[in-house]
C-alpha cells in the first residue's frame, strides 16, 4: 500500500483541491497517514499562529504616504536609476479633522490656509494677521474657489480639480490624514520636528491621537477670462505635511479630546508670471467677495508675507508674541475654548488650541515656542 | 517670489507606481510576518521597493517582478532579524543577563514573538523564506514563483521548515 507523503499531507491542510483524489480516499482509510496528517497539521497551525502577520496589518499603513516617502527616497542623490522629476515644495496641508475640543485650533489653521491658497498670491509668509470673517464671506471664499466649506474643514479627496469662473483649481496631495502610533513616526514620515510640551494644563490627559497629513499642492491654471494680466498664468501653492497630536482628558472620559497641538510648513506659492500684487487684486476683485472681507485683507498689507488667520465673527481675537513670533489667540465668548496660531521663525506654522482657557492654551503654546 | 516659463515636469514614476500599489500590501504582510513590528514591516518595505525600482524601473504586470519583491521582501526582513541575533549574542557574551525561555507550549502561550524571530533566524535561509511566505498569504504557485522552485516541491520544503521551526523552538525552551 502507498501511505500519502508528508508533503502531500502538507497540501492538503491548504489546499485540498490540489491534491490528487487517490490521496484523499487513502486517507480516510488509513490510520497511519492520518495521524501522520494530524501531525502535519499540528505543525502547520503552530507555523501559522507565529508567523501570520495580522489581517489588518497592511492596512496599518497608508500606501499613498508611504509612496510619497519612496518618491522621496528615489530622488535623493546617488540612488540608481532615479528619473529627473520635479521635486514639489513642502505645502500647506489640509488639517485633520479633529474633535470638538480642537475645532478651535484646527479650523483656524485650515481656514487660514484656505485663504491663503484662495486670497493669497505668490507668498511665503513670516507672520500671521487675524482677519475676520462672517458666515457669508466664508460662503463667499468657498464660492469662489469652487469648494464647500465642508471640504475645506473636513478635508478634500486625495486630488481633484474644480472648473472656476476664470480658470481650472486642481489639487493633488498623498492621501488622506491617518493615525500613527508615535510622535517619532509621525515625525519620520513628515520630517517635522515636533515639541511636545513638558508640562500639561490641569486636566489634560495624555496624548491620545497623533495623526499626519500628507503634502497637498493646489494649483490654478487662470483662463483668458482672468484678464490679460493674469490670464495664461498659473499659480501654485504648496503646504504640508503636517503633524496634529490630541491629548484626552486627565479622566480618559469619552474619548473627550482637551487639548491639539498642531505643526505644519508654511505654504508657499509661485506663479508662472503674475506678480503677488497682481493676483492680489485680481483675486479680491472678484464679483461676490464681501467688500468688508476684501478691505481687510487689503489692510493685512505686505500680501505675500502675511498669513491671514480667519476669526470668525462674535469670537475675540488678541495679537500677541510666542517666542518672539506674532501671534493670533482666538477665544469663544465663554472662555471655555481657545486657540492659538503663530509662525515660527524656522518658518513652521504653529496652533495649539482646545477646552481650555486662554491662560493655559498660552502656557502650552509657550512652551513649544 | 518665483516665476516659472512652463509648468514642471511631470514625474516618470508612473509605472512604477501602479506595481507599488498592488504589491506594497503584500510586502508589508511578508515583513511583519518576520519583524512582527508594522513600523519595522514598513521600513523594511521601502528598503525592498528602492531595490525593486532599480531592477524593474517599468516593472508593468510582470510575475517576475511580483515574485521578485515578494522574495527580497522575506530576505530583507530576514536580514534585520539576523542583526537582532548578532545583538543577543553581543548581550550574552557581555554577561548581559537573556530572558529566559519557557518549554515551547508556553513560548507559545505567550506569543513570544522575540524568541520566534530567533528562531527563524537559525533556519536554513530558504526554510525560514517558505515559512514567511506561505503564512502570510502565498499560494503553492505564488510561493514556487517567489523562490523559483517547482509548485510540487512547495508542500516539501514547508513541511521540513515547520519542523525545523518546531525543533528550534523546543531546543530553545531547553537551553
Amino acid at each position: 500500500m502507498r501511505h500519502v507523503p508528508s508533503p502531500v499531507l502538507r497540501r492538503l491542510v491548504d489546499e485540498p483541491m490540489a491534491v490528487p483524489d487517490r490521496d484523499r480516499r487513502h486517507l480516510t482509510g488509513c490510520d497511519r497517514c492520518q495521524a501522520e496528517s494530524s501531525k502535519v497539521a499540528a505543525s502547520a497551525a503552530v507555523a501559522s499562529r507565529l508567523l501570520a502577520a495580522p489581517p489588518d496589518v497592511a492596512g496599518v499603513a497608508d500606501v499613498d504616504l508611504e509612496w510619497i516617502m519612496l518618491q522621496e527616497r528615489l530622488r535623493e542623490p546617488g540612488t540608481p536609476g532615479r528619473p529627473v522629476v520635479h521635486v514639489p515644495r513642502r505645502m500647506p496641508r489640509r488639517v485633520v479633522t479633529l474633535g470638538t475640543g480642537t475645532a478651535v485650533a484646527a479650523g483656524v489653521v485650515a481656514l487660514g490656509v484656505g485663504a491663503a491658497a484662495a486670497l493669497n498670491s505668490i507668498y511665503a509668509p513670516t507672520h500671521v494677521a487675524p482677519v475676520t470673517v462672517s458666515p457669508a464671506d466664508l460662503a463667499a471664499v468657498e464660492n469662489i474657489a469652487g469648494l464647500s466649506g465642508a471640504q475645506l474643514s473636513g478635508g478634500l479627496p486625495p486630488s481633484g480639480s474644480r472648473q472656476l469662473a476664470f480658470g481650472e483649481l486642481s489639487w493633488t496631495s498623498a492621501g488622506a490624514p491617518r493615525q500613527v502610533s508615535s510622535i517619532a513616526r509621525a515625525s519620520a514620515l513628515t520630517h517635522l520636528a515636533f515639541s511636545a510640551p513638558a508640562t500639561l494644563p490641569a486636566g489634560v490627559g495624555p496624548a491620545s491621537s497623533i495623526a499626519v497629513a500628507p503634502q497637498v499642492t493646489a494649483t490654478v491654471h487662470f483662463n483668458a477670462s482672468a484678464g490679460p494680466t493674469i490670464g495664461g498664468s498659473t499659480l501654485e501653492v504648496t503646504a504640508g505635511p503636517g503633524i496634529v497630536v490630541q491629548y484626552g482628558s486627565r479622566t480618559g472620559s469619552d474619548g473627550l479630546t482637551t487639548l491639539a497641538i498642531a505643526v505644519m510648513a508654511r505654504p508657499v506659492a509661485s506663479s508662472t508670471g503674475a506678480t503677488a500684487s497682481q493676483l492680489e487684486a485680481f483675486l479680491l476683485s472678484r464679483p461676490g467677495l464681501p467688500r468688508g472681507l476684501a478691505q481687510e485683507l487689503r489692510m493685512l498689507g505686505s500680501p505675500g508675507t502675511t498669513l491671514p488667520v480667519p476669526v470668525p465673527s462674535g469670537m475675540s481675537a488678541q495679537q500677541l508674541n510666542i517666542g518672539g513670533a506674532p501671534a493670533v489667540l482666538i477665544t469663544v465668548p465663554s472662555g471655555v475654548a481657545s486657540g492659538v496660531v503663530w509662525e515660527s521663525r524656522d518658518g513652521m506654522v504653529h496652533g495649539v488650541g482646545g477646552l481650555l482657557n486662554s491662560g493655559d492654551v498660552l502656557g502650552v503654546a509657550r512652551q513649544i515656542g | 517670489m518665483t516665476h516659472r516659463g512652463s509648468s514642471p515636469p511631470q514625474t516618470s514614476y508612473s509605472a512604477f507606481e501602479r506595481f507599488f500599489r498592488a504589491e506594497y500590501p503584500v510586502v508589508v504582510r511578508i515583513a511583519f510576518g518576520v519583524v512582527g513590528d508594522a513600523q519595522a514591516a514598513q521600513d523594511v518595505a521601502q528598503d525592498v521597493f528602492i531595490s525593486a525600482f532599480r531592477r524593474f524601473p517599468d516593472p508593468g504586470d510582470t510575475d517576475q517582478a511580483r515574485a521578485w519583491v515578494r522574495a527580497a521582501a522575506a530576505h530583507t526582513a530576514l536580514n534585520a532579524i539576523r542583526g537582532e541575533r548578532r545583538r543577543d549574542r553581543r548581550q550574552r557574551l557581555s554577561g548581559i543577563e537573556v530572558a529566559p525561555v519557557g518549554p515551547e507550549e508556553t513560548v507559545l502561550d505567550r506569543e513570544s514573538r522575540a524568541e520566534v524571530r530567533r528562531a527563524l533566524s537559525r533556519l536554513p535561509r530558504r526554510s525560514a523564506t517558505v515559512l514567511v511566505l506561505r503564512h502570510n498569504g502565498l499560494s503553492y504557485a505564488e510561493v514556487a514563483e517567489a523562490m523559483n522552485v517547482k509548485v510540487g516541491h512547495v508542500g516539501t520544503m514547508l513541511r521540513r521548515a515547520e519542523s525545523a521551526l518546531r525543533k528550534e523552538l523546543q531546543n530553545a525552551s531547553r537551553a
